[in-house]
């Protein structure tokens, strides 16, 4: 099979084209989302329920700090933190747990209106884009061929690489212009970006990334925004987990160490 | 009961550091994938010759890295294999985009 010969005119009105603009948006997309996360104000308690779910969170957060982090507190510190949260009378797990259990209708209703607004905006500002593309690059640029990927694929990808182009006996490895969009979609106009706005936008990529999985695999998923059915019988399995943590203050054992490192350090 | 001690261990690792170097290795893996890309795409490389091109390039990078280090992973990162071959699946596709660009510009249109 011979090679096709394609026009110069294709490289400078379709291919370049569609990167720059793809890449445009992208960074416009990232500028969008600083704006927005710069114009958030912090998250006001709005209901009475609310309240209450707060301070859960924090009591389980505090629990599981001190399971984690029991061995910088000496004997008695550790005894006395221990003692405020599981007493068996007073301590706030234990009071934590005899709450009765919420149930589900209710407690989605709490989380709705400042969760769903920020999910919404997230997907919106996601979705959005990724459509317009599509259909911009689908309405313009279809039913001719772009250009070549360097490997041999198999016939199952002539549907998806070569949409709009009716010549059957065509090599895949002829694309169109919609394949071009995935791979840019796919392959990651988001590091690049990464590259240009440096750490600060870490979690947003994050975010999309997986959002854009979600939408791919079709699968409408709640984030989980904590214990929504049974809070009692969490504060009661972290009760007994900060009962049965065994108790060492790491401060006895520092002398060993020191030693052990100044060796190692020494005989180098 | 045996404790498990990954807890204490995350205190003596510098939390701050190691993000920090974590960050500049992905940086660093990103620019390398970007040439690797423009390597395969302007030399008109075919099939799996491309990809054995990004292989080696990821390898050099690594070497670089460990000779930049002094070989002594430890000081710097939390295990060697995080260090040298963690991330070569993520920055694939990063360099399949690039290489299918580039080899376009430069060999077809």
């Amino acid at each position: 099979m011979s090679d096709i010969l394609i026009d110069d005119r294709i490289r400078d009105w379709v291919f370049l084209p569609i990167i720059i603009v793809m890449f445009m948006i992208q960074m416009f997309r990232g500028l969008l989302t600083k704006y927005m996360d710069n114009r958030k104000t912090s998250q006001k308690v709005t209901s009475k329920a609310q309240l209450a779910e707060m301070i859960d969170k924090n009591i389980t957060q505090q629990s599981q700090r001190l399971a984690r982090l029991h061995g910088l507190l000496p004997d008695q510190s550790f005894k006395m933190k221990r003692a405020h949260l599981c007493d068996h009378e007073s301590g706030i797990l234990t009071k934590a747990s005899q709450k009765p259990a919420k149930d589900p209708m209710q407690s989605m209703s709490m989380m709705n209106p400042a969760a769903m607004a920020d999910m919404l905006k997230q997907n919106l500002s996601g979705i959005i884009f990724m459509a317009l593309q599509y259909q911009w690059v689908s309405y313009f640029f279809s039913g001719f061929v772009i250009g070549k990927v360097p490997f041999p694929l198999t016939q199952k990808f002539r549907t998806m690489l070569q949409r709009g182009v009716d010549v059957q006996n065509l090599d895949v490895r002829y694309i169109s212009s919609i394949s071009i969009y995935f791979v840019l979609l796919f392959g990651g106009l988001q590091k690049i970006q990464q590259l240009m706005f440096g750490d600060d936008n870490d979690e947003f990529v994050d975010d999309t990334q997986m959002q854009m999985q979600m939408q791919m695999m079709g699968m409408p998923t709640m984030p989980s925004l904590g214990q929504q059915n049974d809070p009692g019988k969490l504060f009661i399995a972290e009760r007994t987990r900060l009962e049965g943590v065994k108790h060492t203050f790491e401060l006895n054992k520092s002398q060993d160490k020191a030693m052990k490192s100044l060796k190692r350090f020494l005989m180098q | 009961m045996e404790e498990p001690k990954i807890e204490l261990d995350d205190l003596e690792v510098n939390q701050e550091r190691l993000k920090q170097n974590t960050n500049q290795l992905k940086n660093l893996r990103v620019y390398g994938s970007l040439n690797a890309g423009i390597i395969a795409g302007i030399l008109g490389m075919d099939g799996w010759i491309g990809i054995a091109i990004y292989v080696v390039i990821f390898l050099m990078v690594s070497a670089c890295l460990a000779i930049k280090m002094n070989f002594k992973v430890k000081e710097y990162f939390r295990s060697s294999y995080d260090a040298y071959y963690s991330g070569i699946g993520t920055d694939l596709l990063l360099f399949l985009m690039i290489w299918v660009i580039f080899h376009n510009l430069v060999n077809i249109l």
